[in-house]
């Protein structure tokens, strides 16, 4: 066994047959933020076989105060998040091999990239992907790990198809209005708590030691010395579509899916969500202006200036982002104000 | 009588880490409606629930001095 692993081989819970299993397996992250940079740095000191990383973003200088793969020369060059992710991953161990993909993780995409795949770590910024994931994660029989956080407050909880409840069975519905980083602020020690968690029950799964790995959901809020786990075992909902009898996998569906297109004619792209719903404008205004966003509004609408572009969102959900064309960036500056 | 904890957003909304109600013999989705017109919470549908630090469905019925605990799932990552 390589010197390298030592301390982790030492570790009963490991051991070397515990990184022999680590070595042979395939990690897959869904974002390259702050919680997919950390999680993709820990998983590949540790000496995970393969790592994919997704992500649809670029560096940005105000990523550097948490997401600890990146630095200024990649802000500079505007990089990739994923392409970024790689060559600092590649320079902390070439055992690893590692995958960078660049694009939305689109559920079509995430169906490609699941093949051989032993655990998916939760590492985006909205709660589409997320059910996307949820609904893979059962299709494939592939163990999923969600992990979030906002200010000083995060959580995570590990899923086990066919053992624990789902991301469905807990929510049932996509929030429309879920809080990010962008409305909310974030500090690092959260982001770390989060991966944390989620890094130590990835190696868990790795090394197959599916009894330590912790059935309940745990919440946390670092700031306001909060601790809470909440206990699962009856929390699988027997109807729920993504894990039950009838399931039918909705958020595989394209039907259900974040509608984007390009207006003609115009540098704009309209935002269509999949869940209709009423947003509360006035308190997305006052987390938007306590931000130092310039906002204009009615009853029935706000614009946002958000740098080269400006954001209309109508109370249904649905936006206008003007000034880019590009689909996809469209879709990730709306996700990162509307989760 | 009921304590009933808030974290994330919903505690800055409400003011106070936990309050004590009477909420025996309601449901978790009537004492949610309660709340949120009370203290004009934001929507809490998709907010969960624990009861005794046990998920708890919509129509789980509360019973006296029952722990509640609602927490807010967010999405930054």
């Amino acid at each position: 066994m390589n010197e390298r692993y030592s301390r982790q081989v030492l570790f009963p819970g490991i051991g070397k047959e515990g990184q022999a299993k680590i070595s042979s397996k395939h990690v897959l992250i869904i974002g390259a933020g702050a919680l997919g940079s950390g999680s993709a740095e820990v998983l590949t000191r540790a000496g995970v076989g393969k790592l994919t990383i997704v992500d649809r973003d670029y560096v940005e200088a105000s990523n550097l105060q948490r997401q600890q793969l990146y630095t200024e020369e990649d802000v500079a060059e505007k990089l990739p998040k994923a392409a970024a992710a790689e060559k600092r991953l590649k320079a902390i161990n070439s055992d690893v091999k590692i995958i960078s993909i660049i694009g939305d993780a689109t559920p079509e995409l995430l169906e490609d990239l699941v093949v051989g795949v032993d655990v998916m770590l939760d590492a985006t910024d909205n709660f589409e992907t997320r059910m996307a994931m949820n609904d893979v994660s059962q299709k494939y029989k592939i163990p999923w790990i969600y992990g979030a956080c906002v200010g000083s407050y995060g959580m995570s909880f590990s899923m086990i198809p066919g053992k624990t409840p789902c991301l469905n069975c807990l929510l049932r519905t996509i929030p429309l209005q879920g809080m990010t980083c962008d409305t909310g602020g974030i500090i690092s020690p959260t982001v770390q708590m989060v991966i944390a968690h989620q890094t130590a029950e990835a190696l868990k799964m790795l090394v197959e030691d599916w009894e330590s790995v912790r059935t309940s959901f745990v919440s946390f809020d670092l700031w306001r010395n909060q601790y809470t786990s909440m206990k699962m075992s009856k929390a699988k909902f027997p109807g729920c579509l993504s894990c039950g009898d009838e399931r039918t996998y909705p958020f595989l569906d394209h039907e259900n899916m974040t509608k984007t297109t390009v207006l003609c004619g115009r540098d704009t792209v309209q935002i269509r969500p999949s869940i209709k719903g009423e947003l509360s404008l006035d308190r997305l205004a006052g987390q938007l202006n306590s931000l130092g966003y310039t906002v204009k509004g009615n009853p029935y609408l706000l614009s946002v200036e958000m740098g080269k572009e400006r954001m209309v969102i109508f109370q249904d959900g649905r936006a206008l982002i003007h000034g880019t064309k590009d689909l996809t960036h469209a879709k990730s500056i709306y996700q990162r104000i509307l989760g | 009588m009921n304590k009933v904890l808030f974290f994330a957003h919903l505690r800055d909304a409400v003011g106070e880490e936990f309050l004590t109600v009477n909420a025996s013999g309601k449901t978790v989705a009537e004492l949610k409606a309660e709340l949120s017109a009370k203290y004009n919470l934001p929507k809490m549908e998709t907010i969960m629930t624990a009861i005794n630090e046990e998920f708890a469905s919509h129509d789980e019925v509360i019973r006296d001095g029952d722990e509640i605990a609602f927490i807010p799932p967010v999405s930054g990552g």
